[in-house]
């Protein structure tokens, strides 16, 4: 372009000088864009290509120290530390090549990989990262303490019981499962957040996995969380803790719906009739959610006694439980009498089942 | 004359250590990471001893076995597995491997394995 048709472009007019100046910008700007895409590439094929040949070296490294008995282990180790850790990312590749040695090797090679750990200072770059703010380093730091059962000051974890991230949280009881041989479950203790669906599962597996002794679930049956005392129902019903019907029957009058409705469940599956009693009693001032579980309660572990006393309780507007009463009711004697429930108006053609059932009963009455 | 072993297994980390220390032991070691290349191995030497994972890529481990037992049946297979659920180590023996060695594992243990089926075998 000469600098005489650059000096026409003072004659252009202002539209097309605006898109001129427009498509530079945008021209420079997907340059430039391009030129990142490219810069991040490469940095990450770099930082890739970095980390496989420091695991190789580090897998080496380890080998060695594990298996070579002409190693020198005292100044190899600090030589290796001298040479090769030198940023925190080198730390968070060695941490999980320890991870790895160590969820594959038990015995002497387990407690070298633990000297190893030490020796290389990752405990004490772990126990940094315990004490920042960052979450994620937290989480880290506590999954890989849990993972290699290694202990670290009670003062340090607490907190993160009761940590706000779900994740961290998490990873603090997941510690606390993996270290603590004598109170494992301690931590519901000092909970106060809710235990979610997912952490229930997670404990619940963790006590079946671990090798955990399986500590007495009635200790927790009065937790002011209702996810906790929830938990522990099922929990005494998995392990079969007998012991703890009592509570189990107690925990009938909890305030909490969801939690007397986990009770009823569990009495039913643990088959104790000794419980309907103030099952049938609570039964009018229950949730229908709940008077569905006692209907199912009393047809697993009741008699058509138990049945008969719930038939004043259930209103001619409580279709759903009519529908349940009358199943459960089939399966018993006729003396049910249902016919002061039915309404056979509402008794649906979805339901053919019960309809003709009912209509049997009212003919019948 | 060196025992040559042939190791069958996608985990890079088991795959150094068992290399490392299998040499250490005097053996002279191979490595496949999958089914597939282990049995291009066989087909151009002989092995005196087979350590195989169950899970692998392309060609399971069980797979392995039943070919091995079939084609190479005086070579004895040791697997080396996660897996500690009583069914599949019953399988396992049911095909006829030698050992069953699960993960974790420890090293000093798995070498005296070794060393014992290969004695076996020699016997």
């Amino acid at each position: 372009m000469s600098i005489e048709s650059l000096q026409g472009l003072e004659n252009w007019p202002f539209i097309l000088k605006v898109n001129l100046v427009l498509s530079l910008f945008f021209l420079v700007l997907t340059l430039l864009f391009i030129a990142l895409i490219v810069f991040l590439r490469i940095r990450k094929n770099r930082k890739e290509a970095y980390r496989a040949n420091f695991e190789i070296a580090l897998i080496d490294f380890f080998n060695h120290y594990l298996f070579d008995e002409d190693f020198q282990r005292d100044y190899e180790l600090g030589d290796f530390k001298f040479n090769y850790l030198k940023t925190s990312y080198d730390y968070k590749i060695a941490i999980k090549q320890v991870l790895i040695f160590d969820e594959n090797l038990k015995g002497e090679s387990s407690d070298a990989i633990k000297e190893l750990f030490y020796g290389l200072g990752l405990f004490n770059f772990l126990l940094n990262d315990l004490k920042r703010n960052a979450w994620y380093k937290q989480a880290r730091a506590l999954y890989a303490f849990s993972k290699l059962g290694i202990r670290v000051p009670d003062h340090l974890v607490e907190p993160l019981l009761r940590a706000k991230k779900p994740e961290l949280r998490q990873q603090a009881m997941l510690y606390s499962l993996n270290t603590s041989k004598e109170n494992p479950l301690g931590f519901l203790d000092i909970l106060d957040n809710e235990l979610s669906l997912w952490q229930q599962v997670f404990i619940e597996n963790s006590l079946i996995n671990f090798d955990l002794e399986v500590p007495d679930f009635g200790r927790w049956l009065n937790h002011d969380k209702s996810s906790v005392v929830i938990f522990c129902i099922k929990m005494v019903v998995s392990f079969n803790q007998f012991q703890n019907i009592p509570h189990l029957i107690d925990v009938l009058d909890h305030p909490d719906a969801a939690v007397r409705a986990q009770a009823i469940n569990s009495l039913k599956l643990m088959d104790v009739s000794d419980s309907l009693q103030l099952m049938t009693a609570n039964f009018p001032y229950e949730s229908p959610t709940n008077k569905r579980a006692i209907l199912y309660a009393i047809d697993k572990i009741g008699t058509a006694k138990d049945l008969r006393t719930l038939v004043s309780h259930i209103s001619k507007e409580e279709e759903n439980l009519q529908i349940d009463y009358y199943k459960i009711a089939s399966k018993f004697d006729n003396g049910i009498p249902v016919h002061r429930l039915i309404k056979p108006e509402t008794i649906k053609q979805d339901w053919p089942e019960f309809q003709s059932y009912a209509q049997r009963m009212l003919q019948g009455a | 004359m060196k025992k040559k072993i042939m190791v069958i297994e996608d985990n890079p980390m088991v795959v150094k250590s068992l290399e490392f220390k299998l040499k250490k032991d005097g053996y002279d070691v191979v490595i496949a990471e999958d089914g597939r290349t282990a049995m291009k191995f066989l087909a151009e030497t002989t092995y005196d001893l087979i350590l195989t994972d169950l899970m692998l890529p392309f060609v399971s481990g069980n797979e392995i076995i039943e070919f091995l037992k079939n084609e190479y049946p005086t070579i004895p297979i040791i697997v080396l597995s996660t897996s500690t659920q009583e069914d599949i180590i019953t399988e396992a023996f049911t095909m006829g491997v030698d050992d069953f060695i699960t993960k974790p594992f420890s090293p000093n243990e798995l070498s005296l394995r070794v060393k014992r089926t290969l004695s076996k075998t020699i016997n």
